[in-house]
């Protein structure tokens, strides 16, 4: 049942990922949410305990130890408030998870680069893995698709095809395709496979005849693209929440309890990590992407202009996939950002010890600069990823006039533009424990490359995930909590976007400050770092050629915020290239001097 | 008086043509031999032929048909040998994706034509039994009778994709206004200027020109055709370039001392 918002006063939330299982504690002060207490425990999801729900106990428990509030039973479930008075328990229990690899999914279209990357969409949106697309133009053939089909293991498939009205044939061989080859599920032989339908309507009985008594649990929801011209995600992502809660999570040891525990649905967690981040978004008027790099997998969320976005990139990692960052941006890519002496060979040998330790943490300056100089290509590679995917609609009618003839530009461009993005939110070690804020700041700066006027900001102890469930039941509470405490604001970088001639200026600048005011040029090249404590009224003139949001060579005057870095000025130009050897070497040791990455 | 002819295997006064040809020629067998040898010359991205698939994709998701038209010229026309080009191509990603393809024509040895490209890229997609030669018809000579035939095939039809490649000329409006009124994603591809305008108006994409005659060379990414396309380039850059001297010296000429004495053509007429 949903509660009342207005007598929501002390939460408990919980995040169950794969190793670790974190609570933290918001609580009503002075009329104002705030993220108050945090623990966290042993995940305890796989044997000898086979008992999520333990793994919870312990880490509210731990909770309860730091706040002084007494939240869990005797029992080890989580107490509750009986009265607005008591000062015992909570209002509201919520809670994500990521614990045993997730939701995975399969997704199937008739056409890749539309219906398949629609569903593909509707399925990375609601949180999922997508093991694999399997398209009628995926140049597989039929046998192969089978082969591909049976060995995967996912939780559920999300079949969608045709527009209404329009193709049945191909989208009925994609589920004649699927049901005899019988992909079984990940959580064994007693679990019917839910398949979604999300295509034509005019298919759904032929899908239904095709998948009668094949023991699969078929569920058919509005088409995904009901025209090519619009995408209707909203029922698609609603059926795999649905399903992931009525299925996967049933089958998962002590979720059973956990969902009878809960106050609102669990979600995945980088489905909630999304819905945070389009909250925030909409509330502010936005655009937002944000960032969580991991040992393995490095998850992009977008949203431009209200259409949210997510990829995973599976093998961009810090730690298990460090190899294949390597191998994938090239040694001298990585090396380009190492402005200490460190040749390949070296590089090479740190890249090994890592994939033989990957747990392992930078012990020495070397390190450290060795594996932030790996995250920035991972990171980059993982953002090139994403712009491919986040694109406008694809086989969509273009409306032309005379004026287009020598600009006739293609369909399915990328969303995400570096211009119009306006916070760049990060996550994941790398990003949140780097020694310094600045380190954090140079990172995103330099992977992302964000053009104009954009914050940063960075998500140190991950509580977005939680955040994204309470804004389901508690919007302002999410919201509240997002601002003060989820968020450690970085500072704003301003970065004119355009080709720099060496020695030549990039922009003027002036800003003003409580207790302070500075003014200059910027030359090309160059980087400069602005301690402004919490706001300052900033004014700027780009060059002719160069842009900082209002067109070429115009001027702006805006109040941009600080934060632990402050006001960072980006003369590189974009896109951004560093120029190889000795000269590359000075540049970016000279950049790491003016943000004062390693003072030391 | 006799008055006799001599032989003569050169016109003096078009020795000038002769040169230009030669050095053309040579721009680009030079182009080609470069191309063989590594340097591949890099084509721009011509949105209207990277839109092919897009608009196939379009035609299988919306379970219709697909209509190329290869304008209303016979084979003599360079349009036409350069429409049926991009026929083979269109009918490649069309087998691929078992989409149906409509192939309607107003002259029997562009059919033939036709019909040989889009088996023979039938059997390179791997698809030989999608080849079907009676949706590539013949319909008439009359170029209002085959324009009404095309409109009625659309409204009848409603292809979710049309391409126009070829020689057009006034059924050009007919056809790409029917094709917009019944959505479908249009790429329209001719060299006649005069239609330029309303295929860039009413159709999605448009190949102008040029455009249209480097899709053989675009599409098959082949060294040969590409290191053409580039000498083709290097001798047309060449003769705008002299074009521009001439006329530079032309105007400084009639503005020399010398030539203002002179009376004009004009003033002794």
């Amino acid at each position: 049942m949903q509660k009342d918002p207005s007598r929501i006063k002390v939460v408990v939330a919980t995040d169950c990922g794969s190793t670790t299982t974190k609570a933290i504690l918001i609580e009503c002060v002075d009329g104002v949410y705030r993220q108050t207490h945090r623990a966290e425990a042993p995940t305890t999801v796989e044997a000898p305990f086979a008992d999520v729900t333990l793994g919870v106990t312990n880490s509210v428990t731990e909770l309860q130890e730091l706040s002084g509030r007494r939240l869990v039973n005797d029992d080890g479930t989580i107490l509750r408030r009986d009265s607005p008075e008591a000062t015992e328990g909570c209002d509201l229990y919520i809670s994500t998870s990521s614990a045993g690899g997730g939701l995975q999914m399969m997704v199937a279209g008739v056409v890749k680069e539309m219906t398949a990357e629609s569903a593909k969409r509707a399925a990375l949106g609601a949180g999922a893995i997508v093991m694999d697309t399997i398209a009628s133009n995926d140049r597989r053939r039929p046998h192969e698709q089978v082969q591909r089909i049976r060995e995967l293991r996912p939780d559920m498939v999300l079949i969608s095809g045709g527009t209404d009205g329009g193709d049945t044939k191909k989208v009925t061989e994609l589920a004649e395709l699927i049901a005899p080859a019988k992909p079984r599920p990940r959580f064994g032989g007693e679990y019917s496979l839910p398949i979604i339908f999300a295509g034509n309507r005019d298919a759904r009985p032929a899908i239904e005849r095709t998948f009668a008594g094949g023991g699969f649990d078929l569920k058919i929801v509005d088409n995904l693209r009901p025209t090519l011209e619009r995408e209707h995600l909203g029922p698609a992502r609603e059926t795999i929440h649905d399903v992931f809660l009525e299925h996967v999570m049933a089958h998962a040891p002590g979720y059973d309890q956990l969902i009878s525990w809960a106050d609102a649905p669990i979600m995945p967690t980088p489905g909630a990590v999304g819905d945070i981040l389009q909250a925030i978004a909409k509330g502010r008027g936005i655009n937002v992407v944000g960032v969580d790099i991991g040992g393995a997998t490095t998850d992009v969320f977008s949203v431009f202009d209200g259409s949210f976005n997510r990829t995973v990139s599976a093998n961009l990692g810090m730690s298990y996939s460090i190899s294949n960052v390597c191998a994938e941006a090239g040694m001298e890519s990585v090396l380009r950002w190492v402005h200490l002496d460190m040749d390949e060979r070296e590089l090479r040998n740190r890249v090994k010890n890592k994939m033989i330790r990957p747990t392992t943490i930078p012990q020495t300056h070397e390190a450290l600069v060795f594996e932030q100089a790996v995250s920035r290509e991972a990171l980059r590679l993982a953002y090139v990823q994403h712009k491919a995917f986040a694109t406008e609609l694809k086989g969509v009618q273009q409306q032309r006039t005379v004026g287009d003839a020598f600009s006739q530009e293609e369909g399915g461009r990328s969303l995400v533009s570096g211009m119009k993005l306006d916070l760049l939110v990060a996550s994941g070690g790398v990003l949140s424990h780097a020694p310094r804020m600045e380190q954090t700041a140079s990172m995103l700066i330099d992977a992302f490359e964000p053009e104009g006027f954009t914050e940063l900001a960075k998500d140190s102890i991950f509580m977005m995930p939680h955040l994204g469930v309470l804004a389901t039941v508690h919007e302002r509470a999410a919201m509240d909590v997002f601002e003060r405490d989820c968020l450690v604001m970085l500072g704003t970088c301003i970065a004119p976007a355009g080709t720099p001639v060496a020695g030549k200026p990039v922009m003027r600048w002036s800003a003003r400050w409580d207790g302070g005011s500075a003014e200059g040029t910027l030359m090309a090249q160059e980087m400069k770092l602005l301690r402004i404590g919490e706001r300052a009224l900033v004014e700027v003139v780009p060059e002719r050629g160069f842009d900082v949001g209002a067109g070429p060579g115009v001027a702006v005057k805006r109040e941009v915020r600080g934060g632990s870095v402050g006001l960072i000025l980006d003369g590189r130009g974009r896109s951004l290239s560093v120029p190889d050897g000795a000269e590359g070497r000075r540049l970016v040791a000279a950049w790491a001097k003016a943000l004062e990455l390693h003072p030391d | 008086m006799v008055l006799g002819a001599d032989a003569s295997f050169l016109n003096p006064d078009k020795l000038l043509l002769l040169v230009v040809l030669a050095a053309t020629c040579a721009c680009i067998v030079a182009s080609m031999i470069a191309a063989r040898a590594g340097s591949v010359p890099k084509i721009r991205r011509i949105a209207g032929l990277e839109a092919v698939e897009e608009a196939v994709g379009r035609a299988t998701e919306m379970g219709r048909p697909i209509l190329f038209v290869p304008g209303i010229q016979d084979m003599d026309n360079p349009m036409t040998v350069a429409g049926i080009t991009v026929l083979s191509r269109v009918a490649g990603t069309a087998a691929q994706y078992d989409a149906t393809l409509d192939v309607p024509v107003s002259r029997s040895l562009v059919m033939q034509a036709a019909r040989e490209s889009v088996q023979a890229a039938a059997l390179q997609a791997g698809q030989p039994d999608w080849y079907d030669p009676e949706r590539i018809r013949y319909i008439t000579d009359e170029q209002f009778g085959y324009a009404a035939y095309a409109a009625g095939a659309m409204a009848r039809d409603k292809p979710a994709a049309c391409f126009y490649m070829g020689c057009f000329f006034a059924e050009s409006l007919i056809l790409a206004e029917n094709g917009n009124a019944i959505g479908a994603i249009q790429i329209a591809g001719t060299a006649e200027t005069a239609q330029l305008p309303f295929f860039v108006a009413s159709c999605d994409y448009t190949l102008i020109g040029e455009e249209f005659f480097a899709a053989s060379a675009y599409l098959s990414g082949a060294p040969d055709q590409l290191g053409t396309l580039r000498g083709q380039d290097i001798a047309k850059a060449v003769i705008a370039l002299a074009l521009v001297a001439g006329v530079f010296m032309a105007t400084i000429r009639v503005f020399s001392p010398e030539q203002a004495s002179e009376p004009t053509v004009e003033a002794t007429q």
